[in-house]
């Protein structure tokens, strides 16, 4: 492999990790809300956050073109206010992989957060705990196999993440071209050889993430 | 009894489930059994007083504070209750040593003063050596103990403890018995015990509250309202049946002399701590055999003359109060009472084993 | 003669029915509009159905070195054609070279005015949509054009590529690009952008639309009778009247 696919493979993690900063906080406090309260809008939420998974990559990509293009109604402000650009430059690499990856973290998590039974977090809160010590404490050390297979599983799609990137970020050599946007151009170009060192590279990768993902969701004490 | 320190008036219905009713209930400062048959609503009333359950009516309170108002919408959550409660299971936090759950509750303390806190606590329950291990590795009394001492580490001003004894074996929880009661008066924090077995209310409560159909039907000292349930619902519920005053004449190998009224009675002393005087005798109503007066040598160490006072049949069974020169209950299947030919005014033989004559010391 | 009217009207029918082929043309992005009105007039007379597949000339070669079923490959630039034409997936001879265009600079209709490549350089241009260069010719063009000004290694971080040289104009129309190279054909289409700089043709690279019939074509007779028609002075009225140059001279090599 040269230096440059390396720097291709560097650049993707780098994204990759970047988008998890994203997901994590948004993701853990969806995954407890759904787990553990009842609202009206309850269903709808489940749903908007399931969309990403169903909808075609690139329907996603668009909406976020919508909203974070210099035109639309998060971008403009941006634009405008701190001369910040999203879209065609990294953020929007992050923001895309974000976007993709956050339902199955959160539907991983959820599902971790309602396997832990709540007589403990409840006998925390007769000891003197907050919400937030309770959560910190006792309910996510309780979920933490759950919440780790979630973010490995996150991780393995923020690196495969294809349409939506293309889309909103674009294919700037060395600024956005992640992984998979760089095979397809390999491809379109007939770089053969290019094409398939980088699939042999993110196929380990994903291998090495969902395997020890599914590990970690499987084993049951 | 004494002051109230805690009112509840409060009704608490899961959807599809009974309601849950107190009425003007009224705890002291002592240590109160909550007395009732499984499905009662002890365990629900517990943790509505402890905040983990919001009722839909009523009001808690708590000496001069208010703990739940519905109709000013008032509900103190749990972590400021200053409450400390010790589920049927425990509760254990897996993922944290025996040390990390005992000091759990005591995060707003400086942490020399934390440390100090811990440590008397572990050596007061017995648990030094134990500091590092996970609830897992602990026996069924050592997790117990665990989670009282996480419960009172915090010097909490309330305490609730819901059926601390029925997740143990029988002989440890017969042993733990002794050392929860001791332990509790040593405290001396108002506590709120729910229990199904009446021989645990007698042993570790000063009063008891009798729970029926969801609802507090008596509430008392504990010997008056075992021995006169108000009225037949109580009586369901408490299983009325032998308890009575006894003074210990003797201890010898192990076996105790009781004397209850004129009648003297064998009983096993093993449990009884020792320079006792006083104590409650009970008798199970089933474990009560008759015979004809006619018989010959057997086992039981206890044979008491009786004399038949009344018979009532309830179903298959017949229960039998007698006259031994103090009231003594029996119960036996209806094909017996024939067989002994029993009527009322007769007389017959009743037998007890030693180990079946509960000794429950007396001293407050 | 009652009955031979239907009778002739049948067979008519019959023997359009045998002779109406369907022509498969894949054609360079830019050339979206006026193929299609040509080839609308085309099918009233001939009784052929013309279909297109409008992509940049470097996808469009690519499917067609996999084995796509194509009459007519039409690029926008001799170099996609010359690769063809060495794997031998050309028929020789009927290559022509047939239009030309111009490279203009567009920018968002409401953003400020460039007047000269050289401000591509400014600090306010931050987003520059250009076609890749390896597939889209629009791109190739607009890149030998900045490195002869020695503006490409300036401009170059700017860039964003994109797929054809209708994603170039959808990116600048869109807001998110500061300015694109499109050809004065597309500027003319899109209400959105405007003209901000036209390449003047001596410092341009030279633009020129190849067409050619594609070996094992399956429908080669229609095909070439369509050739012929997109060179016929017919066709040359609609491609000029979209702002295309029509060149008479023959094959580029």
């Amino acid at each position: 492999m040269s230096s440059a696919e390396w720097q291709l493979v560097g650049f993707s993690l780098r994204m990759a990790l970047a988008s998890l900063l994203l997901i994590l906080p948004v993701g853990l406090a969806l995954a407890w809300w759904l787990a553990r309260k009842d609202w009206r809008g309850k269903a709808l939420v489940e749903t908007l956050v399931s969309l990403p998974l169903v909808l075609p990559p690139v329907v996603t990509g668009l909406v976020l073109l919508q909203l974070f293009g210099r035109r639309g109604p998060v971008g403009s402000w941006l634009h405008t206010t701190f001369n910040y650009d999203v879209v065609f430059t990294w953020r929007a690499v992050v923001l895309a992989l974000a976007t993709m990856s956050l339902p199955l973290f959160v539907r991983a998590a959820r599902t971790a957060f309602e396997e832990v039974d709540e007589k403990f977090e409840q006998l925390a809160r007769t000891l003197g705990a907050g919400e937030w010590r309770v959560f910190f404490t006792i309910t996510l050390p309780l979920a933490k196999r759950g919440v780790l297979a979630g973010t490995l599983l996150a991780f393995a799609r923020a690196l495969g993440e294809f349409g939506a990137t293309i889309m909103v970020a674009g294919n700037i050599p060395g600024q956005t071209t992640t992984l998979p946007v760089a095979i397809y151009q390999a491809v379109e170009n007939g770089e053969d050889v290019h094409a398939w060192t980088l699939a042999g590279v993110s196929a380990v990768i994903a291998f090495a993430a969902v395997f020890i993902s599914e590990k970690l969701q499987r084993r049951r004490k | 009894m004494t002051d109230a320190i805690l009112t509840a008036n409060f009704s608490k219905r899961f959807s599809g489930g009974p309601e849950i009713v107190t009425d003007d209930l009224h705890i002291g400062s002592g240590i109160t059994v909550l007395f009732g048959a499984s499905g009662s609503g002890k365990t629900t009333i517990l943790r509505c007083l402890a905040g983990l359950e919001r009722p839909e009516i009523g009001t808690i309170h708590f000496g001069e504070e208010i703990w739940f108002d519905a109709g000013r919408n008032i509900f103190l959550p749990s972590r400021k209750r200053g409450v400390g409660f010790v589920p049927q299971d425990y509760a254990l936090f897996p993922h944290l040593t025996v040390a990390r759950n005992v000091g759990y509750g005591l995060n707003d303390l400086p942490a020399a003063e934390r440390t100090v806190r811990e440590v008397e606590t572990l050596h007061w329950l017995g648990l030094e050596g134990l500091e590092n291990r996970l609830p897992r590795e602990l026996s069924g009394g050592q997790q117990q103990r665990v989670a009282l001492a996480r419960a009172v580490v915090r010097r909490p001003r309330l305490l609730l403890l819901d059926e601390p004894l029925a997740a143990l074996d029988t002989p440890t929880r017969l042993r733990l018995r002794g050392e929860l009661r001791q332990l509790l008066r040593q405290l001396g924090i108002p506590t709120i015990l729910v229990t199904h077995d009446r021989i645990e209310a007698l042993a570790l409560g000063d009063d008891v509250v009798v729970l029926h159909g969801g609802r507090n039907v008596q509430h008392g000292a504990v010997p008056g309202v075992f021995s006169r349930p108000v009225n037949l619902a109580v009586a369901e519920v408490i299983a009325v049946e032998t308890i009575q005053l006894g003074h210990i004449l003797e201890v010898r190998d192990g076996l105790a002399t009781v004397a209850v009224e004129a009648a003297r009675l064998t009983a096993l002393a093993t449990d009884l701590p020792a320079g006792v005087r006083e104590v409650y005798v009970c008798i199970r109503a089933e474990d009560v055999i008759l015979m004809r007066a006619d018989t010959i040598q057997s086992s039981p160490r206890n044979r008491l003359v009786a004399t038949v006072r009344t018979l009532t049949r309830e179903g298959p069974l017949v229960r039998a109060s007698l006259d031994c020169g103090f009231p003594l209950t029996a119960l036996l299947t209806h094909p017996a009472c024939e067989e002994l030919d029993l009527r009322e005014g007769g007389q017959l033989v009743a037998l007890v084993k030693a180990p079946q004559v509960h000794l429950i010391p007396f001293a407050r | 003669m009652k009955n031979k009217i239907p009778v002739a009207i049948l067979s008519s029918l019959f023997a359009l029915q045998l002779h109406a082929a369907q022509v498969t043309v894949f054609a360079a992005a830019s050339l979206n509009e006026s193929l299609k009105q040509i080839a609308a007039d085309y099918e009233k007379t001939s009784g052929d159905k013309i279909i297109f597949n409008f992509a940049a000339s470097g996808t469009l070669s690519r499917q067609i070195e996999a084995g796509a079923p194509v009459d007519i490959f039409f690029a926008a630039d001799e170099t996609k054609a010359d690769a063809l034409e060495k794997k031998g997936l050309l028929v020789s001879g009927t290559r022509k070279s047939l239009l030309g265009n111009s490279l203009v600079i567009v920018t968002p209709t409401d953003a400020a005015a460039i007047h000269s490549p050289a401000e591509l350089t400014n600090a306010a241009v931050q987003h520059i949509a250009l076609g890749e260069a390896k597939t889209v010719p629009c791109g190739t063009y607009a890149k030998a054009y900045l490195e002869k000004l020695q503006l490409w290694l300036a401009v170059e971080p700017k860039v964003v590529p994109c797929e054809s040289v209708r994603a170039v104009l959808a990116a600048v129309e869109s807001g998110n690009v500061d300015a694109g190279f499109v050809y004065k054909t597309d500027a003319a289409i899109s209400k959105k952008v405007k003209v901000a700089y036209e390449v003047p043709a001596a410092d341009a690279p030279k633009i020129s639309y190849p067409l050619a019939l594609v070996k094992d074509a399956p429908q080669s007779e229609a095909a070439k009778r369509f050739i012929t028609y997109l060179d016929s002075d017919a066709a040359s009225a609609v491609f000029k009247q979209f702002g295309f140059i029509v060149l008479s001279s023959p094959p580029a090599k």
